[in-house]
């Protein structure tokens, strides 16, 4: 999403300012807070399972049906976000918003609430500071995500998160059918690739619902 | 209608410790998933190259699918908390699993001749169509055809312990029944919705005189992208905007404009 030409005037903007500024280094807050992230719950965990209940026909309804969700909250980080619904940019990858406030779901995925994996994506910062997902990467095991729209509520609980070099995260899995309903948040880290016009890492964060 | 909520302690150690390295790539995992359909057993432990992985799973409850490695698993069942020594469960196996497949594995027959009940899952559906199949896991009934009332048989001849290959259908609202060959009707499945995208294993289960049905679906497709998203639209130094402005406030504000401007429009 990031033209060449938009670099080559950036790079050659940055070259200047470092001259003008004594070749000073600045500190990358992302970068930083990348490393030495990731978690994964290692203790058993208890899922409920309803085996088909008896009714007219135990093939009907057998089917979790799922939301176009409108909202996500975090407690945890204090973030309360508008969900965009997108799909994949020119290039294929997963579209992000324009702003650096809202969310985006990829609504041609799994829906929240439905088996699978339903993915939000947002923001670690924008051009002048932190954006919507600033924080994510200070989520804990056990943080509970806050997925709505005007008729309910979804809850799911992290599980596990981990900071993924681009050229190792394997998108059909991160988008991948599960036979529980799972949400996925994914935002920016690790160094700044120059080159690429992106960070070097993906956080990618995996929780699954709690059911009522 | 009674709800039975079962509760399954998931070992996920196995699954998180691959999630834990940062590569959780596909092609080095499969899904399985186990399960009980032994009528007279009791609820069982599933243990994992000797790690307890489902606990207390009951006659008709399945886990979900699980990831698990690709490669060969030590599988062994045992009665519900009864203590682990390999070699001594009611029913072990080899069970060897391919990177990228899935799996279904039925505890099956009666206690005293239980046996596994392997099959492989398919993870795939032509858009728009529904995928289903079944699975004759009833130890002491005959041969069975599935098919509409009235009308053609989907499966036939379906026997104890057999699991069919799945049929592609279009998508809606079948009036199936199970039955002999000869017609009779053995169980009615009126109104069966088979939904577009989704895929469905159907296990006919417990033995004759009170024959039931367990519904699974193995998959529901959906899309996904090429690549992961750009989520970030700062650049590191600009965060240290305090030190920049000193130096070139001026060129660096331009900068930010015009790449600011740029991303947009795009």
């Amino acid at each position: 999403m990031f033209g060449e030409n938009v670099f080559n005037n950036k790079l050659l903007a940055l070259s200047t300012v470092f001259v003008l500024a004594g070749c000073q280094q600045p500190i990358d807050e992302v970068s930083v807070r990348s490393e030495n992230i990731g978690f994964a719950q290692d203790e058993p965990i208890t899922v409920n399972i309803q085996p088909s209940a008896p009714k007219e026909n135990p093939i009907n309804g057998i089917k979790r049906t799922g939301i176009q969700p409108s909202s996500l909250k975090i407690p945890a980080i204090d973030v309360e976000a508008q969900v965009q619904h997108l799909g994949v940019t020119e290039s294929g990858e997963m579209a992000v918003p324009n702003n650096i406030e809202d969310v985006s779901w990829f609504s041609p995925g799994y829906k929240p609430g439905q088996n699978g994996r339903a993915v939000i994506a947002g923001h670690v910062d924008g051009v002048d500071g932190p954006a919507i997902f600033w924080n994510l990467s200070k989520l804990e095991l056990g943080d509970e995500l806050l997925v709505e729209n005007k008729d309910r509520t979804l809850i799911f609980k992290v599980h596990t998160m981990e900071s993924v070099p681009l050229d190792l995260a394997d998108v059909s899995d991160v988008f991948s059918y599960t036979s529980s309903p799972e949400l996925v948040l994914i935002t920016c880290s690790g160094t700044y690739n120059f080159d690429q016009g992106t960070r070097e890492e993906r956080l990618i964060v995996y929780a699954s619902l709690v059911e009522k | 209608m009674k709800k039975i909520l079962v509760s399954f302690s998931v070992a996920m150690v196995l699954v998180f410790s691959l999630l834990a390295a940062g590569v959780m790539a596909a092609d080095d995992t499969a899904k399985v998933r186990v399960v009980h359909a032994s009528p007279d057993a009791p609820a069982v432990d599933v243990y994992v190259n000797g790690d307890l992985t489902l606990e207390e799973v009951p006659f008709k409850a399945d886990s979900g699918y699980l990831e698990v490695p690709a490669g060969t698993h030590d599988v062994e069942v045992f009665a519900s908390g009864t203590e682990y020594a390999a070699g001594e469960g009611v029913l072990q196996a080899d069970l060897t699993v391919e990177a990228g497949k899935a799996y279904t594995v039925a505890a099956a027959n009666l206690l005293e001749s239980i046996e596994f009940v392997v099959a492989e899952d398919s993870m795939e559906v032509t858009e728009g169509k529904t995928k289903v199949r079944v699975g004759h896991l009833s130890p002491d009934a005959p041969a069975v055809d599935v098919g509409v009332i009235g009308g053609d048989a989907l499966f036939s001849g379906a026997e104890f312990s057999g699991i069919t290959d799945y049929a592609e259908l279009d998508a809606g609202t079948y009036d199936l029944e199970i039955r002999l060959p000869d017609g009779t009707q053995v169980l009615p499945l009126e109104g069966t919705e088979l939904a577009a995208n989704t895929v469905y294993s159907v296990f006919a289960v417990n033995t004759v005189d009170s024959l039931e049905v367990i519904a699974l679906v193995d998959y529901e497709a959906a899309s996904s992208p090429d690549g992961m998203p750009t989520t970030g639209l700062g650049t590191p130094d600009q965060s240290q905007s305090m030190w920049l402005l000193i130096g070139g406030a001026l060129v660096l504000i331009g900068a930010s404009t015009l790449v600011w401007r740029k991303r947009f429009q795009q």
